[in-house]
């Protein structure tokens, strides 16, 4: 009886002594991971990728090979940018950057008067190199460094080599665009002008529209009431590609159509798998990214002065509908 | 200091030390969580501030602008020292999840100062009124860029110090918990040491309590033992002390009322010898006298023989009435017990054959009187009277060195063991024919008592072949008390 009322009250007090001993544990455990406190900027380059389109497939593939590229040099990268082509809070970004004073930025390039004036007075007014990437702006407007991208003329080239070999040298070709005539668009224009003007028999039809939804469905439908006898159809900014497609789905079959595009606008790549777009150019974010990068990197530390005027071109491919998987 | 304040003074300091332990973590811990309070708070109390300072200093910059007062040239120099202020202590807030943000807020800072600057520039060294309005424009949009900043590091702030917060909060949950299972904890051991405390003090008290019961129910022979070293220990101690010596007291009463008993008992004994004494004494003279009238008739008839046997006979009575009460020397003894052999070979003739071998040199042993006649009667009337054949009787008296031995032998047929063994233990036996009617177990107490040591007297009998009593007899008496206390009596 007594031994039984021992090892029953020395059970209770182990069992005590351990809840006690664990929340105590508990409550004096103070190793939460705070950051480690820095008394001094540290002595890397704090470097920013700025662009319009936010967390798109494509950018994000850059802003990946720009992060990746930042960690193997020890830089700060950061992304910002714009949800949805928010110029005007892309340009505050832009703004903030330069006041900011960064060692670099990476914008994607805007054919518009204030970026021009922010790149080129702002930036020059606080000594800050400037590096456009996939989208390129006139050295001569924005006093970017360079051009890190794809090569627009020779894309727009591969693209009107790839539908003349489709379509055949003869036949209605409408292509359409932002109205806004960003640079890289007249240069992918005159790429894709440049082939088909070899064939007499290709006409060519040139439409605009606005990059609102609406104003594309509207424009690609006047188009085609125009020219019924439309082959094909080249949406030469990315970005009017989906509703464009849908355009055409509303009056035709897609089938017959040769539609083609580039890969740099969020829906373009599940529609080449869905089979709605016959091609597309592929262009290579990542190597972007990363070439945007090392080369502010290399600039920064005077390891390549100067840099290339022209800019740095990336590979790009054309993707057909049949490649994809 | 006592032992049992000692104890008490000891629980009460484990408790205590106990209680400050506890009191010392927690006002510890409660002052290391209100430093982390303070500390995350002060982060964000700066970050504020610099969105404050910046605002501040370009109205300021407005106001000077407008009105270009040296009151208010002073007002803005005031403002960008706070806002350079702010900056200093901005910068210790760094850490390696906000060094990018606070990098670009600390330049924003400069830039505000550089472009007010600027703008204080051309509006009084160029009197560019445009230049400057545009300068100050920008130095509007920058303060409008610190203040998202603002909002941009304490986001951060939130972000990077989320796991943190979490954490205080399980802490707080846990601390909680923590006073629960110490509070069980505590209780339960304070009431296991409290039981054991209080034990060690009352279990010796039980203890003697226990004791003084069986003390009051007259049990003195119990220990009392109690194992603590405290002052119960101390009672326990004198208690025992006291038991011993009562013990021991009422020891010495019983021995003391066993001896009392014993006088009583001889008394009684004496009491009845002198009785049967008196009542054989109707008329002594009377008959002494007529004993000797008859002893003269019976000489001057011619019967000398018959005479002497009378003379004998009456010595004999005289001496049986005179001498029980007194020590009597062996001589005297002797004497009387010749006398009654006469008489008795006078009955039984050539049928009785005493011998006798006497060391005159102790016949001045002092005895009892009336001791070896009842023993001889006794040989006689068991040896001799019922045997047709007759006996033999031998008294001897030995000189030893401190006693003096006599032995009274017959050739009888010896006594049972049984009787042997009651003689021996005093028993009372019914006394068959004694002419002093004094039986021989009185002998043997008397003789017990008149020398205050049992092996006076020993039997030795051989059933058939005869008894040999042997009384050893010490020349000097061992208890004079005796004979003093028959003279009182």
């Amino acid at each position: 009886m007594r031994k039984t009322a021992m090892i029953v009250l020395g059970l209770i007090a182990v069992v005590l002594c351990y809840f006690t001993f664990v929340s105590a544990g508990e409550a004096f455990r103070a190793d939460w991971p705070l950051p480690r406190a820095l008394d001094e900027q540290q002595a890397r380059y704090r470097l920013l990728l700025i662009t319009q389109e936010l967390e798109t497939p494509f950018w994000n593939k850059v802003g990946d090979g720009a992060l990746e590229q930042a960690k193997k040099v020890d830089a700060n990268l950061q992304v910002w940018g714009s949800y949805g082509r928010n110029e005007d809070d892309f340009l505050k970004k832009i703004e903030i950057a330069i006041t900011s004073k960064v060692d670099g930025i990476i914008v994607q390039g805007l054919d518009t008067a204030e970026f021009k004036e922010l790149t080129k007075i702002q930036a020059g007014l606080y000594g800050i190199p400037v590096i456009t990437v996939a989208n390129d702006v006139p050295m001569q407007e924005s006093l970017r460094r360079t051009y890190v991208g794809s090569d627009h003329y020779s894309a727009g080239r591969m693209i009107g080599r790839e539908l003349a070999a489709d379509m055949g040298p003869a036949g209605t070709v409408v292509l359409i665009g932002d109205s806004r005539q960003q640079y890289y668009q007249k240069q992918r224009l005159d790429g894709i002008q440049n082939v088909l003007k070899n064939y007499p028999d290709i006409v060519t039809v040139y439409a605009e529209t606005a990059d609102a939804r609406e104003s594309v469905i509207a424009a690609a439908g006047d188009v085609m009431n125009r020219f019924p006898d439309t082959d094909a159809f080249i949406a030469v900014n990315a970005n009017i590609v989906e509703a464009l497609v849908q355009a055409i789905g509303k009056r035709f079959q897609i089938k017959p159509y040769h539609i083609y595009s580039f890969d740099d606008s969020p829906e373009s790549l599940s529609l080449l798998k869905e089979g709605k777009l016959d091609g597309m150019i592929e262009q290579s974010p990542e190597v972007m990214g990363r070439l945007s990068v090392d080369l502010m990197v290399k600039w920064l530390n005077g390891e390549t002065i100067p840099l290339d005027m022209n800019g740095y071109y990336t590979d790009i491919h054309m993707l057909k509908a049949m490649d994809a998987p | 200091m006592t032992s049992i304040q000692k104890k008490i003074w000891l629980l009460a300091s484990v408790v205590l030390s106990i209680m400050a332990a506890i009191w010392i973590a927690l006002t510890y811990y409660n002052q290391k969580s209100q430093d982390q309070y303070n500390d995350i708070l002060q982060r964000y109390l700066r970050m504020n501030e610099v969105t404050i300072a910046s605002q501040q200093l370009v109205a300021a910059l407005n106001n000077y602008l407008r009105s270009p007062t040296p009151k208010q040239m002073e007002e803005l120099q005031a403002r960008e020292d706070t806002l350079r202020q702010t900056k200093f202590e901005v910068q210790s807030l760094r850490n390696t999840d906000n060094d990018f943000e606070l990098s670009n807020y600390v330049h924003l800072i400069d830039s505000l100062v550089g472009t007010t600057d600027r703008s204080l520039l051309l509006f009084q060294e160029e009197k560019d009124a445009e230049a400057s309005g545009k300068a100050f424009s920008e130095a509007t949009r920058i303060a409008m860029y610190i203040s998202e900043m603002t909002l941009t590091l304490i986001d951060k702030e939130l972000n990077t110090y989320d796991r943190f917060y979490r954490g205080i909060i399980e802490q707080s949950e846990a601390l909680k918990r923590l006073g629960m299972w110490l509070l069980l904890l505590i209780t339960f051991l304070l009431a296991l040491f409290t039981y054991w405390f209080s034990l060690s003090i009352t279990r010796p008290v039980l203890t003697l309590i226990q004791a003084a019961k069986e003390l009051s129910r007259g049990r003195f022979d119990l220990k009392i033992e109690v194992a603590s070293n405290d002052e119960i220990s101390f009672l326990a101690k004198m208690f025992d002390r006291m038991r011993i010596n009562i013990n021991n007291l009422i020891v010495e009463i019983q021995e003391k009322a066993q001896l009392e008993k014993e006088l009583q008992q001889s008394k009684l004994l004496l009491q009845e010898s002198q009785l049967r004494s008196l009542q054989s004494q109707i008329n002594p003279h009377f008959l002494f006298n007529t004993l000797d009238t008859i002893s003269k008739k019976a000489y001057l008839e011619g019967s000398e023989e018959t005479s002497d046997l009378l003379v004998n006979v009456a010595d004999l009575l005289r001496y049986n009435l005179k001498r029980l009460d007194r020590s009597v020397t062996l001589y005297d003894e002797v004497r009387v017990l010749r006398q009654y052999i006469e008489i008795q070979m006078a009955r039984f003739s050539e049928r009785l054959q005493f011998y006798t071998e006497i060391d005159e040199s102790c016949l001045h042993v002092q005895m009892p009187g009336l001791t070896l006649q009842p023993i001889v009667e006794n040989a006689v009337i068991h040896s001799i009277e019922p045997r047709e054949e007759g006996g033999v009787i031998w008294f001897r008296v030995i000189d030893g060195p401190d006693r003096v031995t006599l032995e009274i032998e017959d050739d009888g047929p010896g006594i049972a063991d049984h009787k042997v063994r009651g003689i021996m233990e005093e028993h009372t036996f019914e006394t068959e024919g004694h002419s002093t009617g004094i039986g021989f177990s009185n002998v043997v107490k008397r003789l017990r008592l008149f020398y205050g040591i049992p092996d006076v007297l020993d039997i030795e009998s051989v059933a058939g072949s005869g008894t040999k009593i042997v009384l050893k007899l010490p020349k000097i008496r061992g208890s004079e008390a005796y004979v003093q206390d028959l003279d009182r009596g």
